[in-house]
């Protein structure tokens, strides 16, 4: 592995660096002329709007603007713009979600994404703008997620930021039982306890192992790595940790480092109701309870009351509906889990059933069906998962100042019938159904050529022979093809 | 809109179907009432009484009150009952076998297909069989298997396609295995389907060949109830239209087809028209890829309908409540069809397969007062079920549901 660029990375990580890439941006001006502009939860409709967006962030907004001169148009009259949608997290898009190691928060889906993933122009189809792509959720403590944007071919023109936060499970791995599980969880956090300790013990002795080991690693001990800083976060301290200049701590443990020292965020998977109260205890006991997110699968609405004390956001894994079978009788309950979640003021985040029809815009469509407001319901894919990811002021709804990523929709948004026409980002028009094959084949299958009716054994249909005549032609020309061979066995057998 | 949006709060719908309310006499009133039988009737109320709808027509002030009105849903390929013991395991070719004698009145699976607004389904065997047996038309509620039979032997079922020989092979290994038997190919089974039709066309002039099922396939051939198979690709359509229209030449009757889960119908319109075959389509898919392989275009249903096919739509029975039979028309209107057509396709087209329009199907007076309400436009997603009545007894209580 290239040590460099591991350096590099593990700085970016430690400052939190948020990289909204402006080489991604558009450097000209592109204004939108829609039939109506829905900006986004809690913001008014606006009939005939116009949004012109300048170096790809939205420059104005509203009925009354000026377009540039130098302004590529869209003139779209009999379409709806729409904030583009936000994937809270996700773990499609890449090569395997997991690495087989307990605790791997050294690693990083940007090693992992696939840019050519059909999932990422899936996203972009239905409308999807921002992704969060985390790790799997067969993990214990996973790798660093990150936050892209379904455009481009690699995965420096996809960043939108560089580090979203570290993925943990409070569900048992594959072949573990929630005991090891949580004790898995448990010895990562101690590991690293043990290893700052240790730096701190052989400082004091005077052995300087830990700097020849990042020198021979080739890790940058310059500037801030150079510096020694006491242990911020407010779970547990190790005393001493002042002496130890940054870019000595072993790179496999910086990231957990950064996470219990409440500059990382994280993504806890809980599968179970039971799942949530040991993430909230290991977020507790480490100190990064107030930058978690739980993921959780929609029987943990049970553990709704725990989840509203800790104080936590969740992102739902689907389906919005719960179906709870009662193991006496067999009976069903349907639980509209947004609804409960609602009800204990948790915040939520709503997440893709599938890439494509059950994606977010679907779930938001569901959770109107049941009865939640149109606001809110669009919250939970736009603005609420904007903010979860600490993009809250870049993306979410159409507004002066945030990035340009707009849906142009042919009719209402949440409508079963409706499509994404257009889809820009970053001010640059990146797809337009028109010349979407793929969807043009989805929708209307084509037959392909000699596959039309041709008759068969009862068709009414004259059966067409290899030359073009009819069947009963044909039928004469076997008899007689027969004939001549039989004939010209006979004078064979003569001869 | 409506007074149940207004007054829904978000909690655990609880279905009303043990609410112990038996009545079955009740007033509906809706924003829109789709009847299935003409135009919709805007601010519209519906009659029920003793099970029956008395009238429908312009009126408010309903008992229950919701946004849309529209008839029961039917799901003639509805999947219930499927398991293994469905599958006769004696011969590959059953015709005497009624799925009816082994139906579990307390399957959950009747109510998860209820308040999704489903009320009349087809049961029919599991594809395992290549003829597999006679199907039943069932309300998805009701006191009694006497009372919820809306029609015994409403068509013989069968399969065409890998389904009922995947898997299969000679006697080797385990005697006793269900795979040990035959066919073990397509050819296999389109073999089995033409010797059971000869042989009840032969047994018709020599009665002494008469075997059991015989009479069933006779009347099959004969057109007295459909004949159902499921074939999902373009080759096993074909085989099944061709099939009828071999014993049409050869003078053995005239059965009337039904393909089953016809999913690439889209690229056989003209053999379809030619042969009068109705069609039930399978669910649509994300993707288009669905069962056997086969490729499921999202505008087969508008294709179809515009060229005069008479298509019903199907949910199979999924126990994703975001699948089922309320969704699909809504997915067959992304691909083209019409409002109209998507509620026929759903309603009045499959009760006219099996023939059973005059009880079911629309809303009319006289019919069954099997009913859906809605909260709002019928098959969006933004649309719950939140209302069904069957026979006029409320399964689904949309004074409670919280939808």
């Amino acid at each position: 592995m290239n040590a460099h660029h591991l350096t590099a990375r593990a700085s970016a990580i430690l400052l939190g660096a948020i990289l909204l890439a402006s080489a991604a941006a558009a450097e000209g001006k592109l204004a939108i002329k829609a039939g109506k502009v829905i900006q986004g939860p809690g913001l008014p409709d606006i009939d005939k709007g116009v949004i012109v967006i300048e170096n790809g962030r939205i420059a104005a907004i509203g009925t009354d603007v000026k377009v540039p001169w130098d302004a590529k148009v869209i003139d779209a009259p009999k379409l709806i713009a729409f904030p583009g949608f936000v994937e809270a997290h996700s773990s499609r898009g890449m090569d395997r979600p997991n690495e087989n190691v307990d605790p791997a928060p050294f690693l990083s889906v940007r090693d992992s994404i696939d840019p050519v993933n059909f999932y990422f122009e899936d996203s972009l189809r239905w409308g999807i703008t921002t992704i969060n792509i985390q790790q799997g959720n067969n993990c214990v403590v996973a790798g660093q997620g990150m936050v892209v944007r379904p455009v481009g071919i690699t995965i420096d023109e996809m960043t939108v930021k560089t580090n979203s936060g570290i993925k943990l499970s409070a569900t048992p791995k594959f072949g573990m039982s929630a005991a090891t599980q949580a004790q898995s969880l448990r010895k990562a956090f101690g590991d690293l306890r043990r290893h700052l300790e240790q730096l701190v013990e052989e400082k004091k002795d005077g052995n300087d192992r830990a700097k020849r080991e990042a020198l021979f690693q080739g890790r940058d001990l310059e500037g801030e790595n150079a510096k020694g800083r006491a242990m911020e976060g407010s779970a547990w301290k190790v005393a001493g940790l002042e002496m130890i200049p940054r870019g000595e701590i072993d790179e496999k443990q910086a990231p957990l480092l950064a996470l219990v020292e409440g500059k990382m965020a994280a993504f806890f998977y809980c599968g179970r109701p039971m799942d949530v109260h040991r993430a909230l205890e290991v977020a507790r006991e480490n100190g990064f309870l107030a930058r978690t997110t739980l993921v959780i699968s929609p029987a943990c609405y049970k553990a709704a009351d725990v989840i509203a004390e800790a104080g936590v956001p969740v992102v739902l894994e689907n389906p919005v509906v719960y179906v709870e079978s009662d193991p006496m009788t067999g009976a069903e309950t349907e639980i509209f889990v947004p609804g409960e979640l609602k009800k204990k003021n948790v915040r939520f985040a709503l997440s893709s059933s599938n890439t494509t029809t059950e994606s977010l815009w679907f779930q938001a469509a569901q959770c109107v069906g049941r009865g939640m407001t149109r606001n809110d319901a669009i919250a939970a894919v736009t603005t609420i998962p904007a903010d979860m990811l600490g993009l809250g002021k870049q993306v979410g709804s159409l507004e002066v100042g945030k990035v340009g990523n707009v849906l142009l929709y042919s009719g209402e948004p949440l409508s079963v019938t409706s499509w994404v026409e257009k889809v820009v980002v970053d001010g640059n028009e990146v797809y337009d159904r028109s010349k979407d094959v793929r969807v043009k084949h989805l929708l209307e299958g084509k037959a392909p050529a000699g596959t039309q009716a041709m008759g068969g054994a009862g068709s009414a249909e004259k059966p067409v022979c290899c030359d073009g005549s009819d069947a009963a032609e044909h039928a004469k020309h076997l008899e007689e093809q027969e004939k001549k061979a039989k004939k010209d066995k006979g004078e064979g057998d003569d001869k | 809109m409506s007074t149940i949006l207004a007054c829904a709060a978000l909690a655990a719908v609880t279905v009303a179907q043990d609410s112990g309310d038996t009545r079955n006499s009740w007033t509906v009133s809706a924003d829109v009432v789709y009847t299935a039988a003409g135009e919709p009737i805007e601010g519209g109320l519906v009659t029920v009484s003793d099970g029956k709808i008395r009238s429908v027509s312009k009126g408010d002030g309903g008992q229950l009150e919701c946004y849309a009105v529209t008839p029961g849903l039917i799901d003639l390929s509805a999947r219930i009952e499927r398991d293994w013991n469905s599958v006769e395991q004696s011969n590959e070719v059953t015709p005497q076998m009624r799925v009816a004698d082994a139906l579990d009145w307390f399957d959950e699976s009747w109510k998860r297909e209820a308040r999704g607004g489903i009320t009349t389904v087809m049961v029919n065997f599991n594809d395992r069989n290549v003829v597999g047996g006679m199907s039943v038309v069932v309300k998805t509620a009701g006191e009694s298997a006497k009372s919820r039979t809306v029609k015994a032997d409403a068509v013989l079922y069968g399969a065409i396609g890998s389904a009922p020989s995947s898997n299969n092979h000679p006697a080797f290994g385990r005697p006793d295995d269900f795979y040990s038997r035959r066919p073990t190919t397509r050819m296999g089974v389109e073999w089995e389907w033409r010797k059971a039709l000869y042989d009840a066309a032969a047994a018709k002039k020599d009665k002494t060949r008469a075997v059991a099922g015989t009479s069933e396939l006779q009347k099959a051939l004969a057109g007295e109830f459909p004949l159902m198979i499921q074939a999902w690709t373009t080759q096993d359509i074909r085989t099944a239209v061709f099939l009828k229209e071999e014993m049409e030449r050869e003078g053995f009757g005239s059965p009337r087809l039904v393909v089953d889960a016809a999913a690439e119908a889209w690229r056989e319109p003209d053999l379809l028209v030619r042969s009068k075959t109705a069609v039930v389509l399978p669910p649509f898919t994300s993707l288009g890829r669905t069962g056997d392989n086969s490729f499921f275009a999202w505008d087969t249903a508008a294709l179809l309908h515009a060229r005069g096919i008479v298509v019903a739509l199907s949910g199979h029975g999924s126990r994703e409540p975001s699948q089922g039979l309320a969704y699909q028309p809504g997915y067959a209107m992304r691909g083209g069809m019409t409002f109209d057509a998507a509620l026929a396709a759903v309603t009045i087209q499959p009760a006219r397969i099996v023939g059973i329009d005059a009880r079911t199907g629309s809303l009319e007076a006289g019919k069954d007062a099997d009913l859906v309400l809605w909260s709002g436009k019928p098959f969006e997603p933004t649309s719950a079920v939140i209302g069904v009545l069957v026979d006029g007894r409320l399964v689904l209580d949309p004074r409670t549901s919280t939808k």
